[in-house]
């Protein structure tokens, strides 16, 4: 289990997460959400302790996460936003690298590695150069890298970012088989497709805080299930209701041109960031 | 165990760059030794200059090839590629991680200068290096590996590796008692030069070749710079995890 217990960071004046509490379940596939700035990279930059946070602290199973931890830092592996990987060393070097930077044994690092590598389809791969990989290759890569020391938590900051949609599906499957096997799983995205599709549950995060948890569904419903896009002045605007019925009868209401649709996670991202602008303005 | 991820790592990049290394280790101090030998003949208090320039040219090169070898590489690794990220990350103590690092310097030090010391033999018939020497070079190696690890730290993009390197390694490796005796700077700025890492190590490395002792006092001096840069080091790096 994760615990954030009032996490604060601050870069000078700036409150980059601004007391922060949350707890994540043993098993669970939790996603962050939030605009560019609100806060994402650092709370996972902080769980990693790759940044220390200003004040509260993060537990894992109850245990209070430091660098001083190697114990409880071999529970966790990150997916960094950026590919974070010697680009001349290929394939099995990096997994080797990485096993003996976590103490693991060579015969473990070689097993491992031959399992996580066929399980990404990166096996045809081995002995390329990172340098030489694609993007969703570099990615799944790192997936494995992640996996190989057999962690309980594994972190990742926007893991498909820049992926093309069917190395995105892949990405998906990957992360799902992974949930299946317990792993806990806290995911930052900017894709609401991604967080609606993989996460139990959600948390919104603005400027550093968090506004809201839920499961997409309970976010959905508490928006309305069905949304009318109408069309007006070179502008969408989007109206929510509770049925169908009632999305019906405004739909007979427009004169101009309008679409019927299902409501998605991405529906409530932006209207309660609108929402939050809207609030600060007053 | 850190120790043993990084010197994997670095005998990794070796082994994969092991002609450009090799070459690059090669060039500069073999262009010396033509100069200095072909070149422009002279003598050094009676004896063949040659005598003197090798051991210097030897101790040059193991500061060269040590700084090289870990400056620029951590540099890519923290600020391009952000590998070191991932070790930040992981359960290894910094402390072993920097310990590996400067122990994979000092040994790719000793291997730039052990390349210079075997295509010497031919012409330094006279000179003796033995045990005392390996450890010397691997000292002096240390010493600048570990401020190849402050250097990666402090510089903020890739151009201030190089920079550095142009204001204190290039003049140090002019000046250290490498090509000339520090006798023969003016007063004052001598006292520096002297104490100097590389000054140290040109001298005791001069001393033993010509059949003299081995300097504790100088070996007790290159420990002392190793001790503060390593000291530096660790600071940094445990900083650099704060932010």
């Amino acid at each position: 289990m994760i615990e954030l217990e009032h996490l604060t960071k601050k870069y000078g004046d700036f409150t980059a997460v601004d007391d922060l509490s949350l707890r994540i379940g043993t098993g669970e596939f939790f996603g962050l959400l939030g605009p560019n700035g609100a806060g994402k990279t650092t709370t996972i930059s902080m769980l990693s302790t790759l940044v220390l946070p200003t004040s509260g602290r993060v537990l894992i199973d109850g245990e209070e996460l430091t660098r001083q931890r190697p114990e409880l830092k071999r529970k966790i592996s990150v997916i960094t936003q950026e590919y974070s990987m010697r680009q001349d060393m290929n394939m099995l070097e990096v997994m080797k690298y990485q096993g003996l930077l976590y103490h693991m044994p060579e015969k473990k690092i070689r097993q491992r590695t031959d399992e996580l590598l066929e399980f990404a389809e990166l096996s045809d791969f081995r002995r390329r150069s990172v340098r030489k990989l694609s993007g969703g290759m570099k990615r799944k890569l790192m997936v494995c890298r992640a996996l190989l020391t057999e962690p309980e938590i594994i972190l990742l900051d926007e893991p498909t970012a820049g992926m093309d949609a069917l190395s995105r599906r892949q990405m998906w499957s990957m992360l799902r088989k992974l949930n299946d096997r317990s792993l806990t799983i806290l995911l930052t995205t900017h894709y609401m497709e991604e967080a609606e599709s993989l996460c139990g549950r959600v948390a919104l995060l603005n400027k550093g805080r968090m506004t809201e948890v839920n499961t997409p569904a309970a976010f959905i419903h508490s928006l309305g299930e069905y949304a009318v896009d109408s069309f007006e002045n070179d502008e969408t605007h989007s109206r929510f209701f509770s049925t169908r019925e009632e999305a019906m009868a405004y739909l007979s209401t427009l004169s101009r041109s309008a679409t019927l649709r299902a409501t998605t996670l991405e529906d409530v991202f932006v209207t309660r960031i609108a929402e939050s602008k809207r609030g600060e303005k007053r | 165990m850190g120790i043993v991820a990084v010197l994997w790592e670095k005998w990794v990049e070796f082994r994969r760059d092991f002609y450009k290394i090799t070459i690059a280790a090669m060039i500069a101090p073999l262009m010396y030794l033509l100069v200095f030998s072909l070149g422009i003949q002279i003598s050094s208090h009676g004896e063949p200059y040659l005598n003197f320039l090798i051991p210097g040219v030897v101790a040059l090169t193991t500061m060269n090839g040590s700084f090289n070898a870990i400056a620029q590489s951590l540099n890519v690794q923290r600020l391009y590629e952000r590998a070191f990220d991932q070790v930040m990350i992981s359960p290894t103590p910094l402390w072993q991680f920097i310990l590996g690092q400067v122990l994979a310097g000092s040994l790719r030090g000793l291997y730039a200068g052990g390349v210079i010391l075997l295509l010497t033999t031919p012409i330094a018939k006279d000179l003796v290096f033995n045990g005392w020497s390996v450890l010397v070079m691997l000292l002096n190696g240390a010493v600048f590996s570990s401020i190849g690890v402050v250097v990666s730290f402090l510089a903020k993009n890739h151009a201030d590796v190089p920079r550095f390197s142009n204001y204190f390694i290039m003049p140090m490796a002019y000046l250290c008692n490498t090509f000339f005796a520090p006798e023969r700077i003016p007063h004052g700025f001598r006292e520096i030069v002297e104490y100097l890492p590389l000054s140290q190590a040109s001298a005791i490395i001069r001393s033993i070749a010509s059949g003299g002792g081995v300097s504790i006092r100088g070996i007790v001096i290159l420990l002392g710079y190793l001790a503060v840069f390593l000291g530096i080091a660790m600071v940094y790096i445990y900083r650099k995890k704060n932010n």
